[in-house]
């Protein structure tokens, strides 16, 4: 008996797997712990009364996708700093290579050089600004016991400032795409290029990284208000 | 009404010690008197979050039984936080118990 309502509580769980399995192992031990502790000596009896007592296993999974949830939404905010950190060490590293290599701009090239660039900044510190906030806001916001309006308006403001912060690091890869294709531009096939495909391939993975992030946030938020309407 | 201070009831029940979440829901009824009847798989979730705000932590045993179990113990941050909770409650209580118990009529004015 206990093992079928263990299995019914893991499936209800699903939507996290290592959630899931924990839980399981934790609710295992209550209940037999309960069956234990009876007093009548009907192992059967027991176990029904350990899960009648524990309560209906959706309910319970239910709350658990609420702290779910939020446990990912604060896992998102982290990631996306984390993102533009890895975006900036990227362009860091090429502008450095470029620096070592000693790799010039032809003169006709400097005024829209510098007019992407300008871009490139300007987009790239309204991202880490924008994400940062973003960090700072769901961090500063208590973990609630249920999915209550105030949750889901945290929820959508945590996801429209993600929002905000991969569109503006998405301007400042393609800022950089068109900056390191102005600077190979008539070079030879050669290692030293491969150098910068590569950091820019870096840049398109953060982003993508981040886009991914905030998609599968909104999906499971989604699967998390359906779970508590079923 | 109870629901509303689940997190400070699983928080009292963890200050005298570490515990698992069987021993958390038996002391709750023992010292409560068995005065709340909540489903015990709700204390689950709630300790779960709890230890994500910081305010417990977990770590996994192996019990007599040999099954893996579960044990949490409130940080600094829980004790702090239990504090605020206990004044705050008791703060609420004194008013409430002040004007439930305020027996003696309202002086009319001459």
């Amino acid at each position: 008996m206990i093992p079928d309502f263990l299995e019914s509580l893991a499936r209800e769980l699903d939507f996290d797997r290592s959630l899931s399995r924990c839980v399981r192992q934790e609710v295992e031990d209550h209940l037999w712990e309960a069956v234990a502790a009876d007093s009548t000596g009907n192992t059967l009896q027991a176990q029904r009364r350990a899960i009648a007592n524990f309560g209906d296993a959706r309910a319970i999974a239910a709350q658990f996708a609420v702290v779910s949830l939020a446990q990912r939404t604060r896992r998102a905010g982290i990631a996306t700093v984390l993102v533009i950190a890895g975006d900036l060490i990227a362009m860091k590293a090429r502008v450095a290579w470029y620096a070592a290599a000693q790799w010039g701009i032809s003169d006709d090239m400097r005024a829209l050089r510098g007019l992407v660039i300008l871009i490139d900044r300007y987009a790239f510190w309204t991202s880490v600004i924008v994400g940062l906030g973003a960090l700072a806001y769901i961090l500063s916001r208590e973990i609630p016991a249920a999915f209550s309006p105030a949750f889901r308006r945290q929820l959508r403001c945590f996801s429209v400032l993600c929002s905000a912060t991969a569109a503006a690091l998405v301007v400042s890869v393609i800022s950089d795409g068109v900056l390191t294709a102005l600077q190979l531009r008539g070079m030879e096939p050669s290692v030293e290029i491969w150098v910068a495909i590569f950091t820019m391939a870096v840049e398109i993975a953060c982003v993508g990284l981040l886009v991914f992030h905030i998609r599968s946030n909104t999906q499971r938020a989604a699967s998390t208000a359906a779970l508590l309407k079923a | 009404m109870l629901k509303g201070h689940l997190d400070m009831i699983v928080l009292a029940a963890l200050a005298s010690g570490s515990a698992h979440g069987y021993a958390v829901i038996e002391e709750i009824k023992r010292r409560s008197g068995g005065a709340f009847d909540l489903p015990e798989g709700t204390i689950y979730p709630a300790l779960h979050r709890l230890e994500q705000a910081g305010l417990l932590k977990s770590t996994w045993t192996t019990a007599d039984s040999g099954r893996r179990r579960r044990v949490y113990t409130l940080t600094r941050t829980g004790t702090r936080a239990l504090a605020e909770r206990r004044a705050v409650w008791k703060q609420f209580s004194d008013a409430i118990g002040g004007l439930l118990g305020a027996s003696r009529p309202r002086e009319t004015p001459a």
